[in-house]
């Protein structure tokens, strides 16, 4: 194994191949706090790309209600437990990534979801994380809590899935960080499936071959976000390019967010695998179960999220969310106008931060007529 | 006297009764494989010219090269007989397996086994594990599900799975006449690797697969492909006939060698996780 360094553990780790980052990394920006599961992203990657035989249980998208919400079947709590201990030393992580706790013969720490674990998509869904008492759900703060976490492949910079294939059919394109199962190479043995820990290869059982989110790369070799990003209805997500931390540019949105901010945060950092989904964590959820999901960060995370109303530059950003289908490389603020471009320094889109409010009487002196509001 | 010879009649009935198998063993389990020659190759693998070659009892033994590796053995051996017919070699590998594997799907791995030949005649062969950069491996793969398929089972995810509920296909839209071009370049959009070739994909016209390699991981359709064969499940596991192209460079009584791999499904074997011999001596030869 070769020695790398993974920014999201402070420290170097073991990994099967050395350390070779990509021109550009694709990335993501969830805002958890905003996703309402609709399922709409599910539904437009699911008609986009996995409606084909072999294809029907495959979600390359999915969205599930945590704590108790996973697909495949308790994909997450599965792997946590197999790698035991799992502790931080600051932001530097003092446990073992699932390739430094790989064991004998094997090149990751993994397991492989069944049928039956792939059968039930929203198990859990809108399942609170303890009892209600009669009469409580209506108090606030709320007694219990859930959230939805939606969930694509992470295109990490250290795939397991990648890493994991003995005959090298999974590679990671130089040019955007997207990871991709070469189709006319894989020979299904599932290993990719076995190794991911987020469970994001499937076996596809009518082309024996395995597949995976692709990030829409057609659109984004237009410049243009992905199928889940766009159809989002909560305006949740964002896609661009993340940068080394040490490179970090304020102007690129992903940069500013996760590398600036610290307002993003990666899922699992502890796997090790430096994941390129990053997460606003949820703000009613308990600190300790957010650091469990989303690093030391997670709590500094919050804070900042919770203050973003009084943060003009972060507000403003977090409102071009859903607001083109443009990839956005650069934005700035421009007083109460967020502005939005692209590669070429074009313009995408320029987002108010806040809408105009306009108030209509009752009474329409021009057609002589009452309108009423419905509440 | 009388009850004396009695005495020797049966000792030497015992001694012959104890020798029996020893003496069968020496006919039937060769040290190396031998092809016999015969007129025409069997396809089945119950077929009495199977009867007419002797038995090559070969232990199996771990991948243990490359991760990920096997580290608890399973399939203990593998008897492997051999016929040749002018260019063709057909062998018959049989083992013991508790279950049939053939469904494949998430964690389902399917039954195989494979037979290994260097792509050139050489004193040195290639490494036994795949080959190497110089030397290349020619391997013809058999699978249970390929088999299923092609006795008959359907290519529908119903087939695998016969209660799933299936809610549309674009490209069984009503709009798309059935068979009709644009119909089937709408499924293909749907199925990347038959719409690319992968050999490995898609409905098959024969159980098994030409391959070449030149190393771990280097596994890669062959050029030249013609294999055939036929597996049959018995009570206690697989008899499977492979018959492939004979070596072109080697002679009738000349040695080349041969090597054999098998995987169980039910225990997870996949790819480099597999059971296989190293390399065993291989001959064509006249029968006696």
């Amino acid at each position: 194994m070769a020695r790398v360094y993974n920014w999201q553990l402070g420290r170097e780790m073991s990994y099967w191949y050395p350390e070779n980052r990509p021109a550009a990394q694709f990335a993501a920006v969830f805002d958890t706090n905003k996703c309402i599961a609709c399922q709409t992203c599910t539904l437009a990657c699911k008609t986009t790309w996995t409606s084909g035989k072999g294809q029907e249980y495959m979600l390359w998208n999915n969205v599930e209600s945590k704590p108790y919400g996973s697909y495949p079947l308790a994909y997450d709590v599965r792997l946590l437990e197999m790698l035991e201990s799992q502790r931080w030393d600051g932001h530097t992580y003092a446990g073992r990534t699932i390739f430094e706790a790989a064991p004998a013969g094997e090149r990751v720490l993994g397991w492989r979801p069944e049928d039956q674990d792939y059968s039930y998509p929203n198990v859990g869904e809108d399942d609170c994380a303890g009892q209600i008492d009669k009469g409580a759900a209506i108090a606030v703060p709320h007694m219990s809590w859930f959230f939805y976490l939606a969930r694509i492949c992470n295109h990490c910079t250290y795939p397991a899935c990648l890493s994991s294939c003995p005959r090298g059919s999974i590679y990671k394109r130089p040019e955007d960080g997207i990871v991709l199962v070469d189709q006319q190479r894989c020979r299904g043995y599932q290993e990719c499936v076995r190794g991911c820990p987020y469970k994001k290869v499937f076996y596809n059982p009518m082309t024996g071959t395995s597949e995976k989110c692709i990030g829409c790369f057609p659109k984004i070799e237009q410049g243009l976000q992905p199928q889940c990003f766009v159809n989002c209805i909560g305006k949740i997500r964002t896609a661009g390019f993340l940068s080394r931390p040490d490179q970090a540019k304020p102007e690129n949105p992903l940069d500013y967010l996760v590398h600036i901010r610290k307002i993003a945060l990666p899922l699992f950092p502890q796997f090790g695998l430096e994941p390129n989904v990053y997460y606003i964590p949820p703000v009613h959820a308990p600190a300790s179960f957010n650091a469990q999901l989303f690093g030391p960060g997670a709590a500094a995370a919050v804070a900042a999220y919770r203050n973003a109303a009084h943060d003009a530059d972060l507000a403003g950003l977090l409102c071009l969310f859903g607001s083109t289908e443009g990839v956005v490389r650069r934005w700035r603020r421009q007083g109460e106008t967020i502005v939005a471009l692209d590669g070429k320094n074009g313009e995408l889109v320029r987002v108010p931060m806040r809408e105009p409010v306009f108030i209509r009487p009752a009474v329409d002196a021009q057609h002589q007529l009452v309108r009423t509001n419905c509440p | 006297m009388r009850t004396m010879l009695r005495a020797l009649t049966a000792a030497a009935l015992v001694a012959a009764a104890l020798l029996l198998p020893a003496c069968r063993a020496r006919i039937t389990q060769a040290t190396e494989v031998v092809a016999t020659r015969v007129a025409a190759l069997p396809a089945s693998p119950a077929d009495d010219a199977w009867t007419r070659t002797s038995e090559h009892v070969a232990k199996l033994i771990l991948q243990d090269l490359v991760e990920p590796r096997l580290l608890t053995p399973s399939t203990g051996e593998v008897r492997v007989r051999a016929l040749a017919a002018g260019g063709q070699v057909a062998f018959r590998l049989e083992w013991a397996d508790d279950s049939q594997d053939d469904r494949p799907g998430p964690s389902r791995m399917v039954d195989a086994c494979a037979v290994q030949i260097p792509r050139r005649f050489d004193t040195e062969p290639p490494a036994p594990q795949m080959g190497d950069a110089a030397k290349a491996v020619d391997v013809t793969y058999w699978r249970a599900d390929w088999q299923a398929t092609l006795d008959g089972r359907g290519d529908t995810i119903r087939d695998l799975h016969p209660n799933a509920s299936i809610d549309h296909y674009p490209f069984k839209a009503q709009s798309l006449e059935e068979g009709s071009s644009a119909q089937r370049e709408m499924e293909a959009r749907y199925a990347p690797a038959r719409a690319l070739g992968n050999a490995r994909s898609g409905p098959r016209k024969t159980p098994v697969e030409d391959l070449t390699a030149t190393g771990p991981g280097t596994l890669t359709p062959a050029a030249v492909t013609g294999s055939d064969g036929k597996g049959v499940r018995g009570k206690s596991g697989w008899s499977v006939v492979i018959t492939r192209r004979w070596p072109a460079d080697v002679k009738d009584g000349e040695r080349t060698t041969v090597a054999f791999a098998v995987w169980q499904g039910a225990r997870q074997e996949s790819g480099a996780r597999k059971m296989r011999t190293g390399w065993i001596p291989l001959v064509a030869r006249e029968g006696r």
